[in-house]
């Protein structure tokens, strides 16, 4: 019974165009957006910020060798132009305006003080808004400062090895899969969560609230099948929904990569490709899975109790930010999977996604976090099956 | 056949509602301890003005609430204590009952049948006749969302009749509808009365009481003022019509006695 009350809800679901629209579309749309977005925003950046064309304001209080110097810059760093100005207030009316973008103040006693082999006090001045300017004046005058340094290290006979007392080289331990996973896997299980709260909303307003609204729920009420068959068949509903939005944002995320090749970066797709396996995508399903259900069971009471769509949605909807805030605790580096925050829901789901691209992951927190999920979902279950029960609640 | 006795239901206010009737009182009784009984065959009314107990009574009836007190026996099933099985043994129609927009009225009707346990066979049969009696042949494969007021009308009386029920309980069913499509309510009473099928309809309009009914009982804040057969009624008139009658013993029943 609870198989045909389930196909029945499921049918009446799929000819909702508002909740097809949230569970397959909008799901199936997201990565292929984002990720478009967010390769075509960075890699235009990259480009822009390499064929910009800076313009330098020098100021110079006396003709010296920096003057020279900065005029004979190397086309590899970047386009640019030397403009003389007459005074720093000027220049920096004229970055202030993006006339220009970097200014130079180089003192009148610059050549002497190369001369007596002083450092010249060279005065910047950039706009901190203009992203990845103070690095091309940085660039600019560290080009400078070695052509410099070599020619007194020459007039000194110091052979320069000689200044150098240590050698430091890092090696990183960590693989690319787990600086991955620990990173930015957080992003994938958040937009989970975020679509497996948003695939169950219409359908548990739908098939509860919506059915007191349209006078369908008495009808059914007087059916000989007892009131929890009637809430399996349409949790079952709630449920898929939530999953299926779920599932069709990780099939947005095969169809960026695969087929719509959004990453062209050989080495981040090999990392990607052996980051998604098929051990990872039935562990991700086995921790949303209950946490979908702990969903369902939130938004079934409300979706009982609530007397209009508009009154069910109107308190479903800020609870997404309750449950999506501690979702974002993914994005957070530094925090790990552990004893403790495996028992906080949610959370615990976001960390153990982490862990699991990572390839880090350790067992006895995964089932712990899975059986916090799994008790509280029950708990929802019950409370839900309680509400469901209650005449006042159900009907009008 | 329908017995009840000495049936009362009790309803907790909390604070809203208590300030929406303006009243202190933490309960408010909307039917109270009743008892009548409606026969096959025969067509009993429940008739009394708005919010006097006509719903809260047939949704007992119907099991869909549990009464407070009393006892409810339908077809000689114990509906207190059993009420999954005497379910199989209602039709339920009301007159403010919605349909599933998204499915069609075979859909519907299919999903209902299921629900009741109709084997393959009989749904087959019942349902060709229902199709051909409501002539719903035509429609049968439309979204009841597409379909017109008496079009919907029809396919509820289906979905009510399609597991055979031996009582058929309508609350207010002609309700917001027009005089062509409440007719096809009027003739299925009828057909019901003469299939020996037992029939309680619950309305405000005494003129469709008048018109259908065997049996009449009027509910004014709960309590039953009158409970006897059609032909009692009129026999007993003080008024000149049956309307003026209805209103003359709910006025009387508000007239606290010297």
């Amino acid at each position: 019974m609870i198989g045909t009350i389930f196909k029945k809800e499921l049918k009446d679901t799929l000819r909702d165009r508002r909740t097809v629209m949230m569970m397959i579309i909008v799901p199936t749309l997201i990565f292929p957006v984002i990720l478009n977005l967010f390769v075509g925003i960075s890699s235009s950046f990259e480009k822009d910020a390499a064929e910009k064309n800076v313009n330098i304001g020098v100021v110079s209080a006396a003709p010296s060798r920096m003057d020279t110097e900065l005029k004979t810059l190397p086309a590899e760093l970047g386009k640019k132009a030397l403009i003389t100005v007459s005074d720093t207030i000027q220049l920096a009316k004229l970055i202030a305006d993006d006339s220009l973008q970097i200014g130079i103040f180089i003192p009148a006693a610059a050549d002497s003080s190369i001369a007596r082999k002083e450092a010249v006090p060279i005065l910047v001045f950039f706009d901190a808004t203009e992203v990845g300017m103070q690095d091309r004046a940085k660039a600019y005058l560290e080009y400078v400062n070695e052509k410099l340094k070599k020619e007194r290290y020459a007039e000194l006979k110091i052979d320069e090895a000689t200044l150098v007392p240590i050698t430091t080289a890092y090696r990183n331990i960590a693989s690319d899969k787990e600086m991955i996973g620990k990173f930015a896997g957080g992003i994938l299980p958040y937009i989970f969560i975020v679509f497996g709260f948003l695939g169950c909303m219409y359908p548990a307003i739908d098939l509860f609230t919506g059915e007191k609204e349209r006078g369908t729920i008495e009808t059914l009420l007087t059916t000989p099948v007892p009131r929890w068959k009637l809430l399996f068949g349409k949790m079952g509903v709630v449920v898929l929904s939530g999953l299926t939005a779920s599932t069709f944002s990780l099939f947005g995320l095969f169809f960026s990569i695969e087929v719509l090749q959004v990453i062209d970066n050989p080495e981040f797709l090999a990392i990607i490709h052996d980051i998604l396996t098929l051990k990872f995508v039935l562990m991700l399903y086995l921790l949303l899975f209950p946490l979908t259900v702990l969903f369902a069971g939130i938004m079934i009471p409300i979706a009982v109790r609530a007397k209009s769509f508009k009154e069910a949605q109107s308190i479903i909807s800020p609870l997404n930010i309750v449950i999506i805030m501690p979702a974002m605790v993914g994005f957070l580096p530094g925090i790990e999977l552990n004893a403790i925050t495996a028992l906080i829901p949610v959370v615990n789901v976001v960390l153990a996604t982490k862990e699991l691209i990572a390839g880090t992951l350790e067992w006895p927190l995964i089932i712990l976090s899975f059986g916090v999920m799994s008790a509280l979902a029950v708990v929802m279950v019950m409370l839900s099956y309680k509400r469901f029960g209650s005449e006042s609640n159900v009907v009008n | 056949m329908i017995r009840v006795e000495h049936l009362t239901k009790t309803f907790s206010l909390n604070s809203q509602q208590r300030k929406e009737l303006g009243t202190t009182d933490s309960t408010v009784t909307a039917v109270d301890d009743i008892s009548f009984s409606c026969e096959p065959g025969r067509v009993y009314a429940l008739l009394g003005p708005n919010g006097a107990g006509k719903t809260t009574t047939l949704r007992m009836l119907s099991t869909i609430f549990t009464p407070t007190s009393g006892m409810i026996e339908i077809n000689g099933i114990d509906a207190v204590k059993d009420p999954q099985e005497a379910r199989k043994h209602i039709g339920f129609l009301t007159g403010s009952a919605g349909l599933y927009a998204r499915l069609t009225p075979n859909e519907l009707i299919r999903y209902f049948a299921t629900l009741y346990g109709v084997s393959d066979n009989a749904f087959e049969e019942r349902k060709q006749k229902l199709y051909t009696l409501l002539d719903m042949h035509d429609f049968q494969n439309k979204r009841i969302g597409k379909l017109s007021t008496g079009m919907k009308q029809k396919v509820s009386i289906c979905r009510t009749m399609i597991h055979d029920p031996q009582v058929v309980i309508f609350d207010e069913p002609t309700s917001g509808l027009d005089v062509i499509t409440a007719e096809n309510i009027i003739h299925l009473i009828n057909d019901c009365r003469n299939q020996g099928k037992t029939v309680i309809f619950s309305s405000h309009i005494m003129s469709e009481v008048d018109l259908l009914c065997d049996d009449i009982s009027i509910i004014y804040r709960g309590k039953l003022l009158f409970n006897d057969t059609m032909e009692s009624f009129r026999e007993q008139m003080e008024a000149p019509n049956l309307t003026a009658e209805f209103i003359r013993i709910v006025n009387n029943s508000k007239t606290p006695a010297l």
